[in-house]
């Protein structure tokens, strides 16, 4: 059962993945052949759907299905440099409270559990504010930055449980040093569990970036799905009739989300056994 | 020595009384640490973000007033700056906002652009409208998604049961403003069955009449909606992930081969058991919540803090931004608290261990 929901998720991620990369070479190759799709005033705006355009026009005269598939690959890229920010920065401080004793786990505990009821929202539009132009690793790092806290939180007890086995005890006994402990007893069986995480810190980024483009960046922001909804929002495309253009990104978000997710509870039934004979033993 | 010797021989519920206590004050020490914290790290983001807000806001005064020259320019300026403190040094300037935040009842100072309103007026203008969004649509979230989960756990092994697993996996998934946009898209515009944004009908006032009620109710339906849909799918899953844990226990087994009635199992022995880390649950939500219910706001163009912290960041109203910043962290600091106290006297287990 765990495999099977994995693999689903798996083949999900591909599948966007594929139309990401392909996705560009082939609109612009086979359905736009000789054009620029997506520069600026190519075509009339606001056109309706038609064999020539699949989801039609946006207002900036650009085609809609040619903008959304180039939208996707910043959307996953900043999902993913931001993931992989947060769970490296919430893996090592984890790992420092989990292992450490005393004071400083008790002074870790406390700044993650600080930031972790912090509304992030209203701090991340008001950087917004002040970065005047926005690229991809510039918002993805901040992303990066408000989220590992949660990967802390939930990093720390299990190197607590592990730092508590008699192998580790052995290890130590047997003279390896602390970062020796760490790098080859420790981090090696909880790698699983990372990337557990990560798959969470990615969607998390996701769904804060599609939400700051939504309501905050406006113009200035950057070619990826929320962007486009955000902008098609404002442009009333759905007045026009355009519903593929709104349509089309939001359900590529949610089917990322859902290819996400799966890997998530395949991964989660792994790590939680009871889970397993619970619903098997009922 | 003599107070260790006395707790020796204390009975029981008087030690359990006194760690009750500990808790209460440890978790309220905690809090009022995590307050200044938070409050710090917030004020030095403001004030070393680059760009003078000075300059900006010089920018909007000749915009409004004309062209200012220079030395008329410089004298606005100064005397903006001695208003607002800015010529202060940085940690004097720290010390007054602090002074000020927490001794004067929370005086974030006047607003730039709305001059000389104060900042905590304009909050408390905007509050109402984000705090019932939230009240409401978190209550009803919470206990439908309880009431769902439990019942989902209860039967997890019917047919039924594993499609609306299913059904909630996807609502939980997709975010909060996709399912605004959604409904906003076609249950406002295109089955126009509930009005699409807007506080109330345009041509009202505000009034106690119910033709002005009816409608600023119509209005909160679909934000909340919003809010209760995706939060609420998740409040099930938790729930029905954590029933059907406590059902595997084997104080639940036990209690059958008792012969307890199945009701009674269900109220007394599993719910109550799944209750507590549900309520934990709550308790970390309502951050995240909150940055839903701005989104939402400003989706549903409802005049709540949200809204107003996007309508300061258009003019670039730093001190109306840092102090909804400064009053969202407050007001979700003091929630998660609030819960937290009220563990102790649902879970007897989190008294002792403290």
């Amino acid at each position: 059962m765990k495999n099977t929901r994995i693999l689903i998720g798996a083949i999900i991620l591909a599948a966007v993945l594929a139309v990401a990369l392909g996705g560009p070479v082939v609109v612009e190759n086979v359905l736009f052949p000789d054009e620029s799709p997506t520069s600026r005033g190519s075509y009339r705006p606001y056109q309706l759907a038609s064999s020539e355009h699949p989801i039609g026009t946006d207002g900036d005269g650009r085609d809609g299905l040619a903008v959304f598939v180039a939208s996707i690959t910043p959307s996953l890229a900043i999902g993913l440099i931001a993931g992989l920010v947060s769970t490296g920065l919430g893996v090592a401080l984890g790992f420092i409270a989990g292992y450490a004793e005393g004071r400083l786990d008790t002074l870790l505990r406390i700044l993650i559990d600080m930031i972790l009821v912090i509304p992030t929202l209203p701090l991340l539009l008001m950087l917004a504010v002040y970065i005047e132009r926005w690229d991809l690793y510039k918002l993805a790092l901040i992303l990066g930055l408000f989220g590992w806290a949660f990967v802390a939180r939930v990093i720390r007890p299990q190197v607590q449980s592990l730092r508590e086995r008699s192998y580790v005890d052995l290890a130590r006994l047997s003279g390896e040093s602390t970062p020796e402990i760490i790098f080859l007893e420790l981090l090696p069986p909880l790698l699983p569990y990372i990337v557990y995480v990560l798959s969470l810190a990615v969607v998390g980024a996701m769904l804060a970036e599609a939400g700051l483009q939504i309501i905050g960046l406006g113009a200035g922001g950057l070619p990826t799905l929320g962007f486009m909804i955000a902008k098609g929002f404002r442009e009333g495309v759905i007045g026009v009739g355009l519903l593929g253009q709104m349509f089309l990104p939001a359900g590529a978000l949610i089917v990322v989300f859902l290819g996400l997710n799966l890997i998530n509870t395949g991964l989660d039934q792994i790590f939680n056994p009871r889970l397993q004979t619970t619903i098997e033993g009922e | 020595m003599l107070t260790e010797e006395r707790q020796g021989i204390e009975a029981p519920e008087v030690a359990a009384r006194r760690e009750t206590v500990r808790y209460l004050w440890r978790r309220f020490g905690i809090y009022l640490f995590t307050l200044w914290a938070a409050f710090t790290v917030a004020f030095f983001v403001f004030r070393m973000v680059p760009g003078d807000p000075m300059t900006i806001l010089l920018g909007q005064l000749s915009r409004a007033e004309g062209q200012l020259n220079p030395e008329e320019a410089e004298v606005v300026i100064a005397r903006y700056r001695e208003i607002f403190g800015l010529d202060e040094p940085l940690y004097k300037q720290y010390v007054v906002y602090l002074g000020n935040t927490f001794l004067r009842g929370l005086d974030f100072g006047p607003s730039f652009v709305a001059y000389p309103t104060p900042t905590r007026d304009l909050i408390v203008q905007r509050l109402p409208w984000t705090v019932g969004i939230f009240t409401t649509s978190v209550l009803i979230a919470w206990l439908a998604g309880t009431g769902l989960g439990a019942l989902m756990g209860w039967l997890h092994r019917r047919r039924m049961t594993g499609l609306a697993v299913a059904l909630s996996t996807l609502m939980q998934i997709t975010p909060v403003y996709l399912v605004a946009l959604g409904l906003i898209i076609y249950v406002g515009y295109v089955l126009r069955w509930l009005p699409p944004g807007g506080p109330y009908a345009a041509h009202l006032q505000p009034a106690w009449s119910w033709e002005f009620i009816s409608s600023l109710l119509l209005h909160a339906v679909l934000p909340m909606l919003s809010v209760i849909l995706t939060l609420g799918a998740g409040f099930t899953l938790g729930m029905r992930a954590l029933m059907v844990s406590v059902l595997g226990e084997d104080y639940l087994t036990f209690a059958k081969a008792k012969g307890i009635s199945p009701l009674t199992i269900l109220r007394d022995y599993a719910f109550r058991n799944a209750l507590i880390p549900q309520i934990t649950g709550l308790a970390i939500i309502l951050g995240a919540t909150l940055n839903g219910i701005f989104i939402v706001e400003v989706l549903f163009q409802l005049p709540g803090l949200g809204t107003l912290f996007v309508q300061a960041m258009g003019l670039r109203d730093f001190n109306t931004m840092q102090g909804v910043v400064l009053f969202s962290i407050f007001a979700v600091l003091t929630l998660t608290l609030i819960v937290d106290l009220a563990l102790p006297l649902l879970d007897p287990r989190i008294r002792n261990t403290g």
